[in-house]
């Protein structure tokens, strides 16, 4: 069944020495880089699933925070309320998540455009009131779980779900029809439905997809950061790190949202830890958006391309006058 | 990448299996043993001392107050010596990390504090909520750490081992001014309370609430308010119920709003009561005459007669940082200062240096809870039990009110340098 | 029935201020179609401008509101080809790209403030700061009531150029259709240029009574982005009178849910109401945006 040839392509071969790598760190690294890695494995997570949403749907959301902060509420409210077992908590705090963007995607999803980003904007910030107001979530007092100090669990917990959105992405959007539809959506949704797609349907299940594994993410957050507060995980910048990440890596692409992930957590890492006494790094961060997005629209994943064209014709390109046919 | 589907069936079962894998190999992972990574084996002769703090984000404020009075702690010992352990003096310093005023940046920030930089004790946040994000992670890795600022009652019930914090909690604290005003001979009968809805300024609001109800009198209005809110409304509707006092948890940001929203209402309730923030340098400059007679509660102010041997009295304190930041000191500063000679005195006690291994960490932590150690701050000695466990409860709250732009003591009984005025004379006549 | 009308009052007030910038967003959000980010941060530095003008001064921030628009007017004049750079993108989202690029550039913003004037609260002080005047028992702030007038003064003066003279029919036009517009000959980078120019200045002069109604820091325009927004979309976004009556409401909900519901609720009901708009009127209450 398994032919040799296929499995020695450099592509499988790089992607399985990868996993391998990956299964292996928490042996060979020490703890704080061991904690960087589960931070970035949990922004792929999140950046894949805005991706989802964003990119192969074309539908640009800053409430996708709402969906982790929900999540990372939701389990811990469980485990400490009904005291349930970590992963039991997780699967449900998934399953509400998703039922809990169909009911919110089915009105929100009607807009499109700027009028989505904001809408789904406004119902983060209300979200975060909501649990801000509330009793049973702690309000600004946040809400403690139980503490569990196992480095190496929550490392592999955020890598196998950063795994799982990975594989998600590669088969339901990338090699799928349900991903060519999406697609669709986003080029000519009205021609898509014309040609006789559901689009409300897909568009649903998309957006409570993408709502869903952010939900789970951040239910492996509260349990990994064990202290969850309204501005720390229902905060607009939850979201704009997501949408950022992904047009830094390159919006719609399976590899993007990785190498964005990855570039921004480290280097603002990095950054906090250089510059850890001045508020310097956030000039440094503004500017490092700005340059990239004026430089390289296409995202980090167009990089190569840039540099095999002649510095010539790169330069050109950087510095041409803007065209007049776009008023 | 992988267009025939057994390759992708087996990529997915290797996938899987992988996870499986590594979920049943983590159980028994390095993680008390991983623990002895913090501690340091370079040799150093001086004491490397983590601080974490809020340097960007919304408490940017008072995360850079903390920072001043760690610096200058850092500075004093430093020209003074160093920390002496033995009969050799031991200099100190400082690590910065940026919590971003959020919890979880600040967890990141304290594990690579300790795993990477390998500090020996930490200097504690600003905010209430980060102490609560790094307070496991210090229990984690055995490392003591006191704040000299969070100030929430919730962070000392959860009984942390690791983490101290050298001001009184501020249900302790929030109690007394309206205390104080009962006492008088033409006592306020009636407040209004607004509080911010963060946890210290709710912690605070309540805490108004509870000692008004207990000294007899009536709340006429409670409301706790998310942050940003525009305060005209909220205080036009006060202005009709006419209450004697106002009282108002929050920051330095918000007291300037309220006070400014009642004075553009033309609203003079016969006192404002506040808490932290009116002894921010910032309060007093921005409002002028406006931010007199507001009555406040600290725990230490320039006045006091308290002395040590690092600082001298605590005028030299204030002397000494004026000359370093052009502003006056207040309770957050100092404490944050006095935080550093609880370390340098359990350090000394147990006469351990640098760089310490986990052992004489340990033994720092249990020095900390034993030792009380008197400084220009006052004494500073941590609660074993109750519900502020590790907590300093050996300060005495005061009662300040604003008289020119300075702080006087104007209760407790035992402590007051002055009357309080009361009611206090309005706006435009001042 | 003082309290009410002492709350209807404080409503329109609140409200009044942001107007302005209101008008400024969806006129620029109009022709270039670039959500802003960054609305906050020109609320920012119009304050700090005025602030340190005042210091070094002494003249009232009142009286340099001229100079602090036609300044930022500047400003958002050279600045503007960037924006436009990002905008002509060839990019499946080039929108987007544009919207994340303001954020980046409120990042930039924040954080050069932060670093260059450190994290103090400044207070900005005018002729009207804190006086108020007694109207039938009804107490009304004098800085609000100066805020609210000049608002509506400085939108009826963007209408009439909007609607009376020919360069505002030409920014019409352009926002109503660039491509028909192009072909009639309108320069589109031209008009591009103005509006934005116009957007930046507007926005920094409300600035000046921002600063001085509340305080002054370098984080503060994150709070006012939201106003901001919620005005913009509630009205529609290139709507006038959509504008103004989405200001009033932002404040009287503000208002009333103080005063009758309890401070806790404001902003969550705020969000919501902002929320249903969207969903039942996407193109704002009076359903005349773009």
């Amino acid at each position: 069944m398994l032919k040799m040839k296929q499995l020695t392509q450099p592509r499988v071969i790089i992607f399985i020495l990868s996993l391998i790598v990956l299964c292996t760190l928490p042996w060979v690294v020490s703890s704080f880089i061991l904690r960087i890695a589960t931070g970035i494995m949990m922004w792929i997570g999140l950046a894949l699933s805005w991706n989802m949403l964003g990119g192969y749907m074309g539908y640009i959301s800053f409430g996708h925070g709402a969906s982790f902060g929900v999540g990372a509420y939701i389990t811990g409210l469980l485990m400490m309320l009904l005291h349930l077992p970590f992963f039991v908590a997780l699967i449900i705090s998934g399953v509400i998540t998703y039922i809990f963007a169909m009911i919110v995607g089915y009105p929100t999803l009607r807009l499109s455009g700027s009028y989505f980003a904001i809408g789904t904007w406004a119902f983060a910030e209300m979200m975060r009131q909501l649990v801000l107001v509330l009793d049973t979530t702690g309000g600004p007092e946040g809400l403690r779980l139980p503490p569990m100090l196992n480095d190496n669990f929550f490392y592999f917990v955020m890598f196998g779900l950063a795994l799982l959105v990975f594989l998600t992405a590669y088969f339901f959007f990338e090699n799928s029809d349900f991903g060519l539809k999406v697609k669709a959506v986003r080029e000519e949704e009205v021609a898509a439905r014309t040609l006789g797609l559901n689009t409300t349907w897909i568009k649903n299940q998309v957006f409570a997809l993408s709502s869903m594994f952010a939900g789970i993410i951040g239910g492996a957050f509260a349990y990994w950061i064990t202290y969850i507060h309204p501005d720390s995980v229902l905060g607009p910048l939850i979201a704009d790190q997501m949408v950022i990440m992904v047009l830094l890596g390159g919006i719609g692409t399976l590899f993007g949202p990785v190498i964005g992930a990855i570039v921004l957590y480290v280097g603002n890492q990095y950054m906090l830890a250089a510059w850890g006494q001045s508020s310097a790094y956030l000039i440094i961060l503004g500017l490092a958006i700005c340059l990239v997005i004026l430089f390289l629209p296409e995202g980090l994943l167009s990089l190569p391309r840039v540099f095999k064209s002649t510095t010539k014709g790169a330069f050109a390109r950087l510095f041409s006058p803007p065209r007049k046919t776009r008023i | 990448m992988f267009k025939k589907l057994p390759i992708r069936r087996a990529v997915v079962v290797l996938a899987i299996s992988c996870l499986i894998l590594s979920l049943t190999g983590c159980g028994g992972a390095k993680t008390g043993a991983d623990a002895g990574n913090s501690a340091s084996t370079e040799a150093r002769d001086y004491y490397k001392v983590g601080v974490i703090t809020s340097l960007s984000g919304a408490e940017v404020q008072g995360g850079n107050i903390t920072k001043y009075g760690y610096d200058l702690w850092a500075e004093t010992v430093n020209n003074k010596g160093g920390i002496k352990v033995g009969d050799k003096g031991y200099q100190v310093k400082l690590v910065y990390a940026d919590d971003q005023s959020d919890p979880a940046a600040g967890a990141n920030a304290v594990e690579r504090m300790i795993t990477s930089e390998k500090v020996d004790f930490i200097l504690g946040p600003y905010t209430s909520g980060v102490t609560k994000a790094v307070a496991p992670i210090l229990d984690k890795y055995k490392v003591p750490m006191i704040t000299g600022s969070a100030e929430s009652p919730s962070i000392w019930t959860q009984k942390f081992k690791y983490t101290f914090g050298s001001v009184p909690a501020a249900d302790l604290t929030a109690i007394s001014p309206l205390e104080t005003l009962s006492k008088l001979p033409n006592p306020p009968k009636t407040v209004a309370v607004l509080g911010v809805n963060d946890a210290f300024s709710k912690a605070v609001a309540e805490a108004f609430k509870a000692s008004a109800e207990k000294n007899g009198i009536t709340v006429v209005k409670f409301d706790v308010v998310p942050a940003g809110t525009d305060f005209t409304p909220l205080i036009s509707a006060i202005k009709q119920l006419n209450p004697d006092v106002l009282a108002v948890g929050g920051h330095e940001n918000e007291h300037m709003e309220v006070i400014k929203a009642s004075k553009s209402l033309g609203f003079m309730p016969k006192a404002f009561v506040m808490h932290y923030g009116i002894t921010n340098p910032d309060f007093s400059k921005n409002l002028g005459k406006d931010a007199d007679y507001t009555f406040g509660a600290a725990v230490w102010t320039p006045d006091l007669d308290l002395k040590d041997d690092l600082f001298g009295s605590a005028q030299d304190y204030v002397k000494a940082y004026k000359d370093k930041y052009n502003a006056i000191p207040d309770y957050t500063a100092a404490a944050c200062s006095a935080t550093g000679e609880s370390f340098s005195a359990a350090l000394a006690k147990i006469g351990a240096k640098p760089p310490l291994s986990d052992q004489q960490r340990e033994e720092l932590t249990k020095t900390l809870e034993q030792i009380e150690v008197n400084t220009f701050y006052g004494p500073i000695k941590f609660a074993t039990d109750g519900n502020w466990y590790h907590d300093n409860v050996g300060l005495k709250a005061l009662v300040i009110q604003m008289i020119n732009g300075e702080q006087v003591i104007v209760g407790p009984e035992a402590m007051k340098a002055k009357d309080p005025v009361y009611p206090v004379p309005a706006f435009n006549v001042r | 029935m003082g309290l009410f009308m002492q709350t209807l009052i404080n409503g329109i007030l609140i409200g009044g201020i942001f107007i302005t910038i209101a008008v400024g967003f969806s006129i620029s959000y109009g022709v270039m179609h670039i959500v802003d980010f960054a609305v906050g941060e020109w609320i920012m530095l119009g304050a700090f401008t005025a602030f340190w003008l005042n210091m070094y001064t002494n003249v009232d921030p009142l009286l340099l509101i001229p100079f602090i628009a036609l300044f930022f007017a500047l400003i958002g004049y050279l600045f503007q080809p960037v924006i436009q750079k990002v905008v002509n993108i060839k990019h499946r989202s080039a929108a987007m790209m544009a919207l994340a690029f303001t954020f980046g550039l409120s990042t930039l913003i924040r954080g050069s403030a932060l670093t260059l004037w450190g994290f103090n609260n400044r207070n900005l002080i005018t002729v009207l700061s804190e006086k108020n005047v007694d109207l039938f028992g009804i107490t009304v702030p004098a800085i609000r009531a100066g805020a609210t007038v000049f608002s509506i003064l400085v939108t009826a003066a963007f209408a009439y150029f909007l609607y009376r003279t020919k360069t505002g029919i030409t920014i019409r036009a352009a926002a109503e259709n660039k491509t028909v517009a192009g072909l009639m000959g309108i320069d589109g980078h031209r008009i591009s240029r103005l509006v934005y120019s116009i957007y930046v200045g507007l926005t920094a002069m409300s600035g000046v009574f921002i600063g001085s109604i509340f305080s002054v820091f370098p984080d503060m325009g994150l709070r006012y982005t939201a106003f901001a927004f919620f005005v913009v979309v509630a009205g529609g976004m290139g709507s006038f009178s959509g504008a103004i009556v989405a200001g009033l409401m932002l404040g009287l909900i503000s208002s009333f849910v103080s005063v009758y519901m309890g401070g806790a609720y404001v902003f969550l009901i705020l969000f919501f109401i902002l929320y249903l708009i969207l969903v039942f009127f996407p193109k704002g209450i009076l359903g005349k945006g773009w």
